[in-house]
């Protein structure tokens, strides 16, 4: 279900179709718009990012990113899929939203997301440790 | 010039749980600070997705000791959202009321901490003093001090029976008076004033880059509230104010706390004779769960919990995602410490109330006979409630 929205205004061609329903709008957006989305919601339109959630699906691999609306209590959530399963990656929003740092270094620790364009791209958990998990919420643990 | 490193953690006497801070030092002055976390990693999302939905609250549940409400209540508003399930009126306060209180002890804990931080032992042991009465409540509304398991998709486990209200209410003027008390001396002690004020500042821009969120960022001029902005369960139906000030200093984030407590009890007043007359069931039985995503979140002590399951139809989530607010809170140490005194840093790391969670309790006690004695111990914790339901019922 399409549902116009004034926070949406303005991504016209550069998110999919969304869908919506008790305040929450969750819409897919290409690698190369993810930035410009995470612009216009953190900048432009005062959204806060709550966090970020990686799931392994049967298209690959997805990422969506929680954007709160804390005037009106609604949520926009743009999803970026990758079919690569072998070597996901996409654009990180770290540089322009700074809360993104930790939740984007866990997913790449957690699910082996390449996030390009993070500032600091190490691991959050288990950094120095002396046998870190590989992957450890992949379904399928080898490409 | 060399630049010297000083360590707090990963294990250090001041902070309970396993944390790491490199503190980067010119001379007194702290210049940057890393933080290195993981070392509570327990895998809770991974362990959810193979419970089914009522036996992740239990899990949820366990993430935190202090907060072992807000998880649970953001998760079951999670699964509620993917249906749209509504949930029973008496039920909405008995939440409400399990909420606030949980927020009073978290404060009083915090409140009692930094008093400890700083040196100021008498406040630590003021503030711990009061907090006492607030776990009895706990243990006769929900039959523990910690881990109710009052949640259920749907509404609650278990009722506030209508004749258990008066003394609870009683209980609760008590409570209020003493915790004035507080309020007036933590807000006018000369101590906490000259060695809060002014440290530790984070600005309103900054609380907004590092996405803060609770009393770290309502401290800072955000007015940014779960339970205003999506008020749930009893939220809308009683009055209270979001306690929101400029400064962004510790003191101001002490005093934002402090103010919160006498607004929850408050809340939990008017929950509380609303639930003397409230009609109605507890619980809406959920038979099944559809497929879908569902987004909840809840106010916690910290700032917003926020909760994500998507579900495909079977009796357990397919993803789930918990954020806690110190995931946020904490990063914002990177400004708040900068250019501060060495000394002023640990009670600025503590500012944010940082909740490592909390480890699981499973207990077993051995005499010194070599005979395991944690049934005696849960008999005696039994005979405790009992009495204390007595006492309060007169």
């Amino acid at each position: 279900m399409a549902e116009k929205d004034p926070i949406l205004e303005g991504l016209e061609g550069k998110i999919g179709r969304t869908a919506a329903k008790n305040g929450r709008f969750f819409f897919e957006v290409a690698d190369e718009n993810i930035r410009d989305v995470a612009r216009h919601l953190f900048i432009a339109k005062s959204c806060r990012l709550s966090t970020a959630t990686a799931t392994e699906t049967r298209r690959g691999l997805e990422v969506l990113y929680h954007f709160s609306h804390d005037a009106t209590g609604r949520y926009y959530c743009p999803r970026v899929v990758m079919t690569d399963r072998g070597h996901p990656k996409m654009r990180s929003i770290a540089p322009i939203v700074k809360g993104a740092e930790w939740i984007e270094r866990e997913m790449a620790e957690l699910f082996g997301i390449t996030f390009e364009g993070h500032p600091r791209p190490e691991r959050l958990l288990t950094r120095d440790h002396p046998k870190p998990p590989d992957r450890p919420l992949r379904l399928r643990r080898t490409p | 010039m060399s630049q010297t490193v000083v360590p707090i953690g990963p294990f250090h006497p001041l902070l309970e749980e396993a944390e790491f801070f490199r503190l980067s030092v010119d001379g007194e002055t702290v210049t940057g600070i890393d933080t290195d976390i993981g070392y509570m990693h327990r895998g809770h999302e991974f362990i959810s997705e193979r419970k089914t939905f009522t036996q992740s609250i239990f899990l949820v549940e366990r993430i935190c000791g202090i907060c072992s409400t807000s998880h649970p209540l953001a998760f079951v508003h999670a699964v509620e959202d993917v249906d749209n399930v509504e949930i029973p009126v008496r039920a909405a306060y008995i939440r409400t009321v399990v909420g606030e209180l949980e927020r009073i002890h978290s404060h009083l804990l915090w409140l009692g901490l930094a008093g400890h931080f700083i040196g100021y032992d008498t406040l630590w042991m003021w503030a711990w003093k009061y907090r006492e009465p607030i776990l009895e409540i706990f243990e006769t509304i929900t039959g523990n001090r910690n881990h109710y398991a009052m949640m259920r998709v749907g509404g609650v486990a278990r009722d506030v029976p209508p004749e258990a209200v008066p003394p609870l209410l009683k209980t609760l003027d008590m409570i209020e008076r003493k915790m004035a008390m507080i309020a007036k001396a933590a807000a006018d002690d000369p101590v906490l004033r000259s060695r809060l004020k002014g440290v530790g500042v984070l600005s309103r821009q900054a609380a907004i880059d590092y996405c803060a969120v609770g009393p770290t960022a309502r401290a800072s001029g955000l007015a940014i509230d779960v339970r205003k902005d999506e008020p749930k369960d009893a939220y809308a139906l009683v009055d209270f104010k979001a306690i929101v000030l400029e400064n962004g200093d510790v003191y101001d984030k002490l005093v934002v706390r402090v103010l919160e407590i006498i607004e929850s009890i408050k809340i939990v007043r008017q929950c509380l004779e609303k639930l003397k007359t409230a009609p109605g069931p507890i619980l809406n039985d959920v038979k099944e769960v559809t497929a879908g995503e569902g987004i909840g979140r809840y106010e916690a002590p910290r700032g917003e919990v926020f909760h994500y399951v998507r579900t495909d139809g079977s009796n357990r989530p397919l993803r789930h995602k918990v954020r806690a607010p110190s995931y946020v809170n904490i990063p914002t140490c990177e400004v708040s410490c900068k250019g501060i005194p060495l000394a002023d840093a640990l009670i600025t790391l503590a500012s944010v109330d940082p909740c490592y969670c909390c480890t699981e309790r499973a207990v077993h006690l051995v005499d010194a006979r070599g005979v395991r004695i944690t049934p005696d111990l849960l008999q005696l914790s039994r005979d405790k409630t009992e009495r204390l339901r007595r006492d309060i019922h007169g």
